[in-house]
């Protein structure tokens, strides 16, 4: 069993899912393309990107 | 003679304020044609037959007195819970704010509009009532989230539909089908009785056959008049990567072409960070999506189940990070709209791909077409903005194809003006193509 297998079984697990070996695969193809993606967020700079409130409802507030 | 549902939406309310119609005949019709038609694209699968009736008596005398429209199953009818394209009432019945609006102007809302389950897909291959086909071909998707409702418009059951958008689900299904999709700015309705009240990405979205029909309809949600303006001498932002890059070839050709017919002046302009937009916008996505209860998800199609697995294991430390990058986005959208009156690019990466095989072939090479369409959609979902997708023609396969325009918060009117220039200056040659099934 990998390592993802391992882990995502037992997140499942913990929250009373059953999956298969199929379902498994579908499950980290999908979580390997969403992770490829979501890295890009672990690699910005914070100060370049401050907290700042959202109103969705209108424009930002000019600074 | 022609029949009811082959006039616009703005022409059944006019011949019905005339007395030229009776609300009761344009219903008879309506229920006429959707049962006669509906069957080769699922559009449509819960019909009102006596309720309709009955709502023709209590209607009030509002601008759209007696139009028949449909409702995604987002939303809570007063007769009927929202089940989201499941088989389980999620939202118990009840007047939702965004039909209570449409109800004062006097609507009849005639039967629940097909959508991909949970919301969560761009195809409409998935729904607890079978996939969604498309009136161009029905071996083509719809489209998705909100395929029944632009199914139904363009095979002319109905002339307007109550649709939503938290991806692009309002957009998307309007491009692939051949109509007018608006997803209106966030928050700009009561959000009661609303799946999108569980997101922050979701915006109630209305589908028409052209942007004069959109206009009443949009006026109606938003209770407030939303007179006419000339859409000439605009100002239009081309954003080329990825939006216009990463498209196939006729698409970006037929936009290219309605931008051009339009004479708006055109420019290149550029949002800083606009490489981080997808990122942000699935990473809060995930975040909000959770897992619905284990009797819904027990009967959920498996790519919809395996989404919502794969989305439990998204880390936390994503979603702040998330949000920080979507407050700057919003931030470079902003300074861009300064300088020009909307944006605009191909709402589709293509034409509807079939039900068999809903993949496309791009310059990044191929991929499901979830993904490109979720990417030239998302940006209005991730910043609140308002959007648009209007038709622009017909691939060489005979399939629709939309042009995106996204305008500054509350600027509905705007784009709806510069819907109906478009329309204007290709003499309606767009909007006044009508799909095989509706001819």
């Amino acid at each position: 069993m990998s390592d993802f297998e391992d882990w995502a079984r037992a997140t499942y697990r913990q929250a009373g899912i059953d999956v298969d070996e199929n379902e498994l695969a579908l499950v980290e193809l999908i979580y390997a393309g969403a992770l490829n993606q979501l890295e890009m967020l672990d690699r910005i700079d914070l100060e370049e990107f401050p907290a700042r409130g959202v109103d969705l409802r209108h424009a930002p507030k000019a600074t | 003679m022609t029949h009811p549902q082959d006039l616009s939406l703005r022409q059944q309310a006019e011949a019905i304020r005339r007395g030229e119609l009776s609300a009761k005949d344009l219903l008879e019709a309506t229920l006429e044609r959707l049962r006669s038609r509906d069957s080769s694209i699922n559009s449509t699968p819960v019909i009102f037959d006596e309720l309709s009736q009955a709502q023709i008596s209590q209607a009030p005398a509002g601008p759209l007195f007696g139009v028949p429209i449909t409702v995604k199953d987002m939303f809570a009818l007063p007769w009927r819970a929202a089940r989201n394209g499941t088989s389980h009432n999620l939202i118990p019945a009840g007047a939702s704010g965004p039909y209570r609006s449409l109800r004062d102007a006097g609507v009849i809302v005639v039967g629940i509009a097909n959508q991909h389950e949970l919301g969560i897909g761009s195809t409409g291959l998935y729904s607890a009532y079978g996939p969604m086909r498309n009136p161009w071909n029905p071996l083509h998707i719809a489209g998705g989230s909100s395929g029944g409702s632009a199914g139904a418009v363009a095979a002319r059951l109905v002339a307007g539909s109550l649709a939503s958008d938290s991806g692009g689900s309002t957009r998307i299904p309007a491009s692939f089908c051949g109509v007018v999709g608006l997803k209106l700015t966030y928050g700009s309705v009561p959000y009661d009785g609303y799946f999108g009240a569980a997101t922050t990405f979701s915006a109630p979205g209305l589908i028409a056959r052209d942007g004069g029909d959109a206009r009443m309809l949009t006026a109606a949600m938003l209770q407030r008049p939303l007179p006419q303006q000339s859409g000439s001498g605009l100002r239009v932002g081309v954003v080329r990567e990825p939006y216009w890059n990463d498209v196939e070839h006729e698409a970006a050709e037929l936009c290219t072409k309605a931008l051009t017919l339009a004479g708006w002046k055109v420019t290149e302009v550029k949002i800083e960070n606009l490489e981080l937009a997808g990122a942000a916008f699935l990473g809060r996505l995930i975040a909000e999506a959770g897992i619905p209860s284990p009797e819904v998800f027990a009967t959920v199609s498996e790519p919809t189940r395996a989404l919502l697995l794969a989305g439990m294991l998204t880390p936390a430390r994503i979603v702040p990070r998330a949000d920080r990058v979507r407050a700057a986005i919003r931030y470079s959208l902003a300074a861009a709209l300064e300088t020009v009156d909307f944006l605009a690019w191909p709402t589709t990466p293509s034409g509807a791909p079939t039900l068999e095989d809903p993949w496309v072939n791009l310059p990044s090479g191929r991929v499901p077409v979830d993904m490109p369409n979720v990417r030239q959609n998302s940006l209005a979902n991730l910043t609140g903005a308002p959007a648009i997708s209007i038709p622009v023609g017909l691939s060489s396969a005979q399939l629709p194809i939309g042009l995106q325009l996204l305008g500054p918060w509350g600027s509905e009117a705007r784009l709806l003006d510069a819907a109906e220039h478009i329309e204007r200056a290709s003499d309606r040659a767009f909007v006044n193509l009508v799909a095989p099934l509706a001819r």
